[in-house]
Parts: structure tokens; C-alpha cells; sequence
């Protein structure tokens, strides 16, 4: 089936669009969940959210992207959306706990339990740190790398989810790097 | 000097662990549970007056109106005493002056 046609069911709002674009759509869009919440029942939450809101707002869908690119948008702000409500009581706790004498990792922050079920028992600790280095990034960086170095996607994927060109995303890749290396340094050098 | 080297390998470690995070499979329910969220959404706001459109809801209000504006001018263009006798005769208060017996 042509993408056209098939917008016009989803814009329809027949029962066998969806069943399809949850078929087609279900595993990647809960991929990229938890690469962003690292925890299954919040990820599926944010998954369920966003075929919601495909349902709500695909009448405004002016076909400027590909569907799926349209999707992984909504994917992505959905997942910053509950990173960011998480974030707002212990937003600096990390940031703090790194300057702080005693340094403590804070592990209550933005995903109530490390829960994911792609990671291998030996690596949880250091993914664990990852995440919560990442939660320590900048929003743009943030998304860059999540969607380039966890959830796979390649550089031009990123570049259209994130509406910004081929340079700016190996530029925000670079500096979210080196801020990771940054903040990983300190968090190693503390811990010891 | 060793301890900053093994400081950043772990660095480099911790930062390419994200690409080791093998695929996760979403629960077997998942699909299931959405379409229902979205169709029972869809039913109950179908449900809820969804007929009732903001054309209609324009006309109502203009019926409305236009019957209480008239009724309101019929009631002011009738006089008081026009108004007692017509309730009275209504209500069988008023006796007509012809069934007197002193007027026969």
C-alpha cells in the first residue's frame, strides 16, 4: 500500500490502520522509548502516549516528512516531556552530588528503576552510570546521542528526526561526548 | 599516571556500554491494550453529544432567544386588567353579569 493511501486510513480513523501501524510501528517506537527511559513500564507508557497522540493529531500530518520520521519526532518529545516532569524536582541532584564532598550518585532520578531488558547483567552498573551522565547533558546533545549510540538510528535518521543538518549533528554528537567524558571522569575520580 | 589511564578506559567504557544494549521486545499486550485506549476514546466521545455540533448549538440558541423575546413583547403588550380578566375567566373566578338571577 502507497504511504499516501494509507495516511488517508489513518486519517479516517479506521480500526485496520492502526492494527497495521502498530504492527509496523509497535517495537520501534518502544525501542527508542527505552533508550531514553530505561525502564519497561514507563517506556511502554510513553509508547502508548504516543500512538495517542498519533491518533489525536495525524489530521494535522502534511506529509513534509516520511510517516516514520513524523513518529520517532513524537517518540523523541514525548520521551523529553517525562524526562523533563522526573527532572524537575531533583534537576541539579546529579550535577550537585558531583561537586559535592561526599559524592553519591543519585539513582532516584529521572527513571524510577533500572529496568531494561536489553541490558546484560554485567554492563546494568555501567549503563546505569551512562544514563544518568546523559540525563546530565544538554537537551539537544541528549537526544543526538541517545538516538545515534543507544537506540542505533544513523546519522541522517537523526539528522531528519531532529530537523537539523548532517554537521550540526556530528557537532552535537562531538560536544555530548566530551561532556560525557567529563562528567564520567569526575564521577571515576570521586568514586575511587 | 595508571590510575588516570584506567580512569579514562573505563571513561570510554562506560560512553560505547549504550551501543551493547542488545534490541528489547515490547510486551506481547501491547498492541491490544492500545487499540483499545484509542477506540474506547473514540466510542465515548462519539457517545457524548458528538451530534451535537456547534451549528446546532447556534440555532438552539438563537430559538431560544427568539422565544423568549416574544414571549416577553406579548406579555408587555397585554394590559393588567386585560390580563386579571382572561386569568379569571380562565380559572372560573369570574362571574358573567348574565347568569344573575337580579339581571333577568
Amino acid at each position: 500500500m502507497i504511504e499516501t493511501e494509507f495516511i488517508e486510513q489513518l486519517k479516517n480513523q479506521t480500526r485496520e490502520a492502526y492494527s497495521k501501524l502498530l504492527d509496523d510501528f509497535q517495537q520501534k517506537v518502544f525501542a527508542t522509548c527505552i533508550s531514553f527511559v530505561p525502564n519497561r513500564e514507563d517506556a511502554e507508557d510513553i509508547a502508548q502516549d504516543v500512538f495517542v497522540e498519533v491518533f489525536k493529531s495525524i489530521k494535522k500530518f502534511k506529509g513534509d516528512s516520511s510517516l516514520s520520521t513524523w513518529m520517532y519526532r513524537i517518540t523523541t518529545n514525548k520521551c523529553l516531556e517525562f524526562i523533563r516532569k522526573r527532572n524537575t524536582k531533583k534537576r541539579f541532584a546529579f550535577l550537585q552530588s558531583l561537586t559535592g564532598p561526599d559524592f553519591e550518585i543519585d539513582k532516584t532520578n529521572f527513571f524510577t528503576e533500572m529496568n531494561h531488558p536489553g541490558v546484560i547483567l554485567e554492563n546494568k552498573e555501567q549503563n546505569e552510570t551512562l544514563f544518568l551522565a546523559i540525563n546530565n547533558l544538554p537537551e539537544a546533545q541528549r537526544v543526538a546521542f541517545t538516538l545515534n549510540k543507544v537506540d542505533g538510528k544513523s546519522y541522517q535518521e537523526v539528522s531528519d528526526i531532529m530537523e537539523k543538518s548532517l554537521s550540526s549533528v556530528e557537532s552535537l554528537l562531538f560536544r555530548a561526548k566530551k561532556n560525557l567524558q567529563k562528567t564520567l571522569e569526575n564521577y571515576y575520580k570521586n568514586d575511587r | 599516571m595508571e590510575t588516570n589511564r584506567k580512569r579514562h578506559d573505563e571513561t570510554e567504557a562506560t560512553i560505547n556500554s549504550g551501543s551493547l544494549i542488545k534490541d528489547s521486545e515490547v510486551s506481547p499486550f501491547f498492541k491490544d491494550r492500545t487499540m483499545q485506549l484509542l477506540f474506547t476514546k473514540q466510542d465515548v466521545g462519539k457517545l457524548s453529544l458528538s451530534w451535537f455540533s456547534p451549528k446546532f448549538q447556534l440555532a438552539t440558541l438563537f430559538c431560544f432567544l427568539a422565544l423568549n423575546i416574544y414571549t416577553f413583547t406579548q406579555v408587555n403588550t397585554m394590559s393588567y386588567t386585560e390580563g386579571v380578566s382572561e386569568f379569571a375567566e380562565i380559572h372560573g373566578l369570574s362571574t358573567p353579569e348574565d347568569n344573575s338571577l337580579f339581571n333577568q
